[in-house]
């Protein structure tokens, strides 16, 4: 009886806080361990057949930034994921447009084949490039059928095909991310817009884009990072020709069993999108405090 | 949307061409269907060519020029395996971040503790890690772990599980904490005023208020495991590999027809567990409750 009165009193303070804890813990644990014994092991010089160093030196990122080399590939994975991610921005912002203002019951479909798309591995996909673009794939015949070219066109082993990968795995994910950022923008604010004499162009510069432009850079952010920790489409559409910082961490662990240099490179990769993200945030931070004070 | 598309006209008959299709309207959907194209075209070349009788080992034909399932029959048995493990990997991988991220969003926005937004830039944490980085970061530790142990977890179910639970509880903790922010107090302030024990208020009314959320995180969980390739890559083995690594190294060494077959497979596992999920749970509630 009692506790239904203090309960009617205002329910006593319940310690959801303790419910952190477990979670908290299993988090920490992995996040620190993993990334500590990582960058660790990034120290230690690699002697051959998978075998390390005794001592700590800092060998490993001595010849990572002298190389030119490595340096090339660093700029190189920046380079394709900032394509891609530019790419996947402009081809998808039109779309997850159209499907978050839709009245009728396509929307949902159309929502339904950008989830397909986010859901199937980029595997699967690549497959499916692959077969499209070689020499005798659809993309060829019809550009050949149509005049537009006399040989065959092919994006595998170049950038060109590395960026369309990269995109196969991006833009669903983008489209999605996108989409719930006009969500939260009132159509009654473009109608008023409207209204009031904005044409269309006007409208898109003045309203959509300044509503959705911090959603926009989170998601952006997203896809980047998505785009540096990628190694699949570079790997398969590169034809092992282009080298970005993930394909080389891959073979350096797997095939080479060098596992030191592997983990020194992982530790730039990471480094470069930390960096980049700490950037980004400090930066729509300036500007959007910027604009408070002209506003 | 079409900066092409800006007459000067009087406003009254601007809002009226509004609902009229323009140039603008056209070039508007023309990008959409150009980027739909882009987006399934893979994927309908892959169903559309493992259904090809004249496919030869050497190429693959698009469209299929004589129909036939034979290449379906000859799916290599490490295929089944591989697609066994990934399944069974994702969906103990869904339950584990619901274990873990339930709690964990509860505590962030219920508690009282400061630092809230640090919390949940903790918990963000593992989507901004490369998976590349993740994946060699697992490996060293089990590597580590193993010297130090004897206890080495690479190339194991459980190492794998831990590598994924990691990316994909995060997820989870984003999906429910966006349903939690919207939730309304007051109901379990009722439920509490009409003589509900705090167990089954929660039970009963907190539950299923957040399980919007959790369907959505749980299915983001299970996909980012079902589809990964850059951690998976590190710490699994020949002889114990998740469905797209099998498929990363089929590429490379045996490219043949039953590939597709197999890749059409899980297609349309996808399209049937969208259906499902379009059933049982929505599919705009898994796209809104994305944080």
């Amino acid at each position: 009886m009692s506790s239904r009165f203090s309960a009617m009193a205002g329910p006593a303070p319940a310690r959801w806080d303790y419910l952190l804890v477990p979670s908290f813990a299993v988090s920490f644990i992995l996040l620190a361990a993993s990334q500590l014994t990582f960058l660790k092991g990034s120290l230690y010089a690699d002697l051959g057949l998978g075998s390390l160093a005794a001592n700590a030196s800092a060998g490993n990122y001595a010849t990572l930034l002298t190389d030119e080399f490595y340096l090339n590939a660093l700029l190189l994975t920046l380079k394709v994921s900032a394509l891609a991610t530019i790419f996947t921005l402009l081809m998808g912002f039109p779309v997850a447009y159209v499907i978050a203002r839709m009245r009728s019951r396509w929307a949902m479909l159309l929502l339904a084949g950008v989830v397909v798309s986010s859901f199937v591995t980029i595997v699967i996909k690549v497959y499916g490039i692959i077969v499209i673009f070689s020499a005798d794939g659809g993309f060829n015949k019809l550009m050949m059928a149509l005049g537009l070219l006399d040989q065959p066109y092919t994006i595998i082993g170049n950038q060109t095909g590395v960026v369309i990968g990269l995109m196969q795995f991006t833009l669903g994910f983008g489209v999605l991310l996108l989409y719930s950022v006009v969500r939260t923008i009132p159509v009654s604010l473009e109608e008023a817009a409207m209204v009031h004499g904005a044409g269309r162009a006007r409208v898109f510069w003045r309203v959509i884009l300044p509503l959705s432009l911090p959603g926009i850079i989170v998601g952006a952010l997203m896809i980047f990072n998505m785009c540096m920790g990628a190694f699949t489409s570079a790997s398969l559409l590169g034809g092992g020709r282009v080298f970005t910082l993930p394909v080389l961490i891959q073979r350096a662990v797997i095939i080479e069993t060098k596992y030191g240099m592997g983990a020194a490179l992982a530790a730039v990769l990471l480094v470069a999108v930390i960096v980049i993200n700490l950037v980004s945030v400090y930066l729509v931070k300036r500007l959007s405090a910027a604009r408070l004070v002209i506003a | 949307m079409n900066p092409n598309n800006a007459p000067l006209a009087p406003p009254a008959s601007r809002v009226a061409r509004w609902r009229r299709p323009s140039v603008g309207a056209i070039a508007k959907y023309a990008w959409v269907t150009w980027a739909y194209l882009f987006l399934l075209a893979p994927m309908v070349v892959v169903l559309g060519s493992s259904l090809d009788g004249t496919t030869a080992y050497s190429g693959v034909v698009f469209p299929p020029q004589e129909l036939t399932l034979k290449w379906y029959r000859q799916i290599p048995a490490s295929h089944y395996n591989a697609l066994g493990l990934s399944l069974v990997l994702g969906l103990s991988v869904a339950i584990g971040a619901c274990l873990l991220g339930i709690p964990a969003a509860l505590g962030v926005v219920r508690g009282k503790l400061p630092g809230k937004s640090m919390f949940l830039a903790f918990f963000r944490a593992p989507m901004q890690i490369p998976a590349v980085v993740t994946g060699v970061a697992f490996l060293k530790l089990y590597y580590a772990f193993g010297d130090a142990t004897g206890l080495y977890l690479n190339a194991t179910f459980a190492g794998l599980y831990l590598g994924h639970l990691f990316v994909a509880t995060p997820y989870v903790i984003g999906t429910v904490v966006s349903v939690l922010q919207r939730f309304n107090l007051r109901l379990e302030e009722a439920a509490m005023s009409m003589g509900a024990s705090r167990w089954s208020t929660f039970r009963r009314v907190t539950l299923p208020t957040i399980m919007p959320g959790v369907h959505a995180g749980a299915l983001y969980a299970f996909m980012v495991s079902f589809s990964d390739v850059p951690i998976a890559m590190f710490l699994t083995a020949p002889g114990f590999l998740t469905y797209p690594v099998e498929l990363f190294f089929g590429i490379e060494t045996d490219f043949n027809p039953s590939v597709l077959a197999s890749a059409s497979l899980v297609i349309l596992f996808s399209l049937g567990l969208l259906l499902l999920v379009q059933r049982v749970i929505g599919l705009d509630t898994v796209v809104h409750s994305r944080s």
